[in-house]
């Protein structure tokens, strides 16, 4: 098992040559539905040894899916998928691991305590005295030999805690080698690194493949892909839209491909709008080590959408106007005043309310109940002479439940066992109790029903009509379509991009955050 | 014009759309019925007791029982107060005898009552305020913090005092070492009564009416979303430790005053036992969930296990392996009613 790699180079090219007519992985008509999604139709995609064939497509478009298909996390229901020449027969991530299929996530879970050594050999470390005692010395040994093979300057007897996020993504690629990965699945493998850590990826990837070794490539960098994949798999709602050589494509094709439209002639970013109503917000300038100089103004009653790959520097954005972060440069207004909030406390006593991205781990106190968890973010507003006002309490909670459409048994049920569109709901009921004067929401229709996401989309909608000033952070852009005024487009930290709805278009929003036109802008 | 199945299911339709009337489980609202279960095990305990002894069912004996766990009780409700905000001291064992030594020897030196008294429940407190920093600046589990304090506070018990107990805790066992008066309204209780009565009713308060209660609640059930709702949470911790040091003393006060001792072992065992009983009751371990009225049912099951086994002419090595037994079935039945 430590053979090829590990002792020279039996494996190589002639590994490559024997696997160009048949493909390593093959996947046919696969098909996936889950309840109310059908996430994957008919898909069929061949990869080969030696290959780098790119995945892309929008939040939604089934690449997820696949990958967890081919990794047995998810047993397809129809179609087959065959691995080096077998059918695969059972479906687990055990399976798959043992066949040989490796997947590097974003954020690869690695035992930080650990050494890299003992991270890469885990399970497998070489031992003295048939098996009682563990040969750390060989261990280390055989680590450097691998790494060195892959040109990777890391001492293999260093704590993986001490290493950079991209140093790591290495170690993890290391350790699905070791186990004589024939595919290496990497999941945005660069959302973490800089241009230089990503180029160094990149190198070690090129070596990878031309030890034989397939690497299926999901990314939303199509700067990336271009530079690295042989072939070029588009999915759209679940469906393939094209596999085409790289060579016969362009960023602008694919991200029509991608969108599903023609792609409009890219216009300048167009000024912003100016309008009769007082600015509530604006942002002159504002760095943070994540956002370069961003400029943007909110309007009262006004809904602004904040989109941009993860990473791009939405979720900053909503940091800095919380206080969670600082800027090093520019300054924030809020109704005309400087705003430097330090802390939650700090903004929501300034009327800012911040939806966060993960709601049952930030937003709610799920064992509490409906009513608790409303008025946490203003107790002052229920307690009289010091005692909390329980009947103020259920006044509240009685109010926003009914305004909000929450569905829940009562005001006293814990929030833990309402549905996901609910929960939504109640924290979008904690900034009205707040009387928060911004709301910063962010993801909000993330894994909600269709019909949540409609009512969520409803009540944004009346929020701002109240007077009420909202920006929507998100990913998904054609969902922000839906029910914002104006959509900012962000890239790599800065704004990329900035229109009215109603002159801007999906297909042309994603190019600014993935595409062609985006890396012009930025 | 409709068949009767129609007409049926029509019917049965309207009985399910129907509001159903609140019954007795409605009136019953806010009460979770299964936290009730200490109540049901103590009830069935006593009647089988009572049956083996003539001696059981008396006044004298429920007094004695309820002298028993008033120390306990007081200090259960500041352990509760911590369980519920997702931490826990473990100091309190050796800190209540730190408070009880720190007044014995005032007292001895011939400080009026209300001084040694005074100092003795201050330093409790500010052994509490000490873990509450601590706790709160630090990225350490307050179960380090505490053990770390109370392994301190024992080495300084016993340097305080030699190992040797002080014995005379002069008005202290005035105050607590007897019974209240006979007839109304006091009925001739053991004195600790009036001091538990106060705690628990204050405990109850604090957790459900205060600001601050409703802060320990949230910084237990999610710290994260409690920050972000704008909770001040390292201050919160710092207060509600300091309470539990005040609580610490005036436990300390109430033992010493009883057995008219004080000394470094006063209160052994106490830091287990409180978080026993605490989660015996129904308070969550982790946080989030929990009452001052659950937490003394927990204390009370306690106090009549331990005293039915002395009557059933068991040994007391029984009374540890009842209580471990109480405390997982105690955990399993909590979980059960999620």
């Amino acid at each position: 098992m430590w053979d090829r790699r590990m002792l020279g180079n039996v494996g190589g090219s002639s590994m490559v040559t024997k696997t160009t007519s048949t493909p390593l992985l093959s996947i046919e008509s696969v098909s996936k539905r889950f309840p109310g999604v059908q996430a994957l139709h008919e898909v069929s995609l061949s990869l080969h040894a030696g290959e780098v064939h790119a995945l892309v497509g929008q939040n939604g478009a089934g690449k997820s899916t696949l990958v967890k298909c081919i990794s047995g996390v998810h047993p397809p229901d129809e179609g087959r998928i065959v691995f080096d020449g077998d059918e695969i027969a059972t479906y687990s991530p055990r399976h798959a691991y043992d066949l040989g299929i490796a997947v590097v996530h974003q954020r690869p879970p690695l035992q930080l305590s650990m050494s890299v050594a003992e991270n890469v050999l885990l399970g497998n470390f070489p031992t003295l005295a048939r098996g009682a005692i563990v040969d750390r010395r060989r261990g280390i040994e055989q680590t450097r030999t691998l790494l060195a093979r892959f040109r990777l300057d890391i001492d293999p007897s260093v704590e993986v805690a001490r290493l950079a996020a991209a140093e790591r993504q290495q170690v993890a690629i290391a350790k699905a080698l070791y186990r004589d990965a024939k595919l290496v699945i990497l999941d945005e493998p660069t959302a973490a690194l800089d241009a230089e850590k990503s180029a160094r990826l990149f190198e070690f990837i090129r070596d990878l493949t031309a030890e034989g070794v397939g690497i299926l490539y999901v990314s939303h960098h199509l700067e990336e892909v271009f530079g690295l994949a042989n072939r070029i798999t588009v999915l759209r709602d679940g469906e393939l839209v094209a596999t085409r050589p790289t060579a016969e494509l362009t960023q602008d094709e694919v991200v029509t491909l991608m969108a599903g439209r023609r792609l409009e002639a890219i216009e300048a970013v167009p000024e912003a709008i100016i309008e009769d109503r007082p600015d509530v917000l604006r942002l002159e300038r504002v760095s943070t080590p994540l956002l370069h100089e961003v400029n943007l103004s909110l309007h009262e009653g006004e809904v602004l959408g904040i989109t941009g790959v993860i990473g791009a520097g939405g979720h900053e954005l909503a940091r800095v106007l919380f206080g969670l972060v600082q800027p090093e440069s520019g300054q924030v207004l809020l109704g005309g005043r400087p705003y430097a909030p330090h802390g939650p406390k700090q903004a929501l006593e300034q009327g800012v309310f911040l939806v966060p991205e993960d709601p049952d781990k930030e937003g709610l106190v799920p064992v509490l109940s409906v009513a608790t968890n409303i008025t946490l973010v203003d107790l002052p507003a229920i307690t009289r002479r010091g005692a909390l006002s329980l009947r103020r309490e259920r006044e509240i909670a009685r109010r926003y439940v009914h305004d909000l459409r929450i569905a829940t048994p009562s005001i006293d049920t814990p929030v833990r066992s309402l549905s996901g569109g609910n929960r939504q709901k109640v924290l979008l009921a904690k900034g009205l109790a707040a009387e928060a004067s911004l709301l910063v929401l962010e993801e909000p229709t993330q894994g909600v029903d269709v019909h949540a996401k409609a009512e969520i989309h409803q009540i944004v909608r009346e929020l701002a009509a109240s007077g009420k000033a909202v920006i929507v952070i998100s990913t998904d852009i054609r969902d922000l379509l839906q029910f914002v005024d104006r959509l900012i487009a962000l890239r790599g930290g800065r704004v990329v991009g900035e229109a009215p709805v109603g002159e801007t278009s999906y297909a042309h929003t994603l190019d600014l955050t993935v595409g062609a036109a985006g890396a012009r802008a930025s | 014009m409709s068949s009767p199945d129609a007409r049926v299911s029509e019917a049965v339709a309207k009985v399910v759309s129907e509001p159903r009337r609140a019954g007795w489980r409605g009136r019953l609202r806010g009460v979770d019925v299964y936290s009730l279960w200490p109540v049901a095990v103590m009830i069935l305990i006593i009647i089988v007791t009572s049956f083996r002894s003539s001696r059981y069912l008396t006044a004298f004996n429920f007094e004695n029982i309820l002298s028993q766990i008033a120390p306990l009780g007081i200090v259960t409700m500041g352990q509760a107060v911590l369980l519920i905000s997702a931490g826990l001291d473990l100091s309190v064992g050796y800190n209540i005898a730190f408070s009880s030594i720190v007044t014995g020897l005032l007292l001895e030196h011939g400080h009026a009552l209300w001084f040694a008294v005074a100092v003795g429940l201050l330093a409790a407190t500010g052994v509490g305020f000490a873990n509450g920093v601590l706790a709160a600046q630090n990225r350490a589990h307050p179960f380090i913090i505490t053990l770390g304090m109370s392994i301190f506070l024992f080495g300084l018990d016993t340097q305080m005092t030699g190992g040797a107990p002080v014995n005379d805790m002069k008005g202290l066992y005035t105050a607590f070492g007897g019974n209240l008066p006979n007839g109304f309204p006091f009925f001739g209780l053991p004195s600790l009564t009036i001091p538990l009565v106060v705690v628990v009713v204050l405990a109850f308060v604090f957790l459900r009416w205060t600001p601050l209660g409703r802060r320990a609640y949230a910084i237990g059930g999610n710290e994260e979303a409690a920050y972000l709702s704008g909770i001040p949470v390292k201050r919160t911790k710092i207060y509600l430790y300091t309470i539990m040091g005040l609580l610490v003393g005036i436990t300390g006060m109430c033992l010493a005053g009883q057995i008219n001792e004080a000394s470094f072992n006063l209160a052994q065992n106490f830091e287990l036992e409180s978080i026993a009983c605490a989660v015996i009751g129904g308070t969550a371990l982790f946080g989030g969930r929990g009452g001052a009225i659950r937490s003394i049912q927990g204390v009370a099951l306690w106090g009549i296990v331990q005293n039915a086994i002395v009557f059933a002419g068991l040994s007391s090595n029984y009374q540890e392996m009842a209580l471990g037994a109480i405390i997982v079935v105690a955990v399993m039945v909590t979980r059960a009613q999620r």
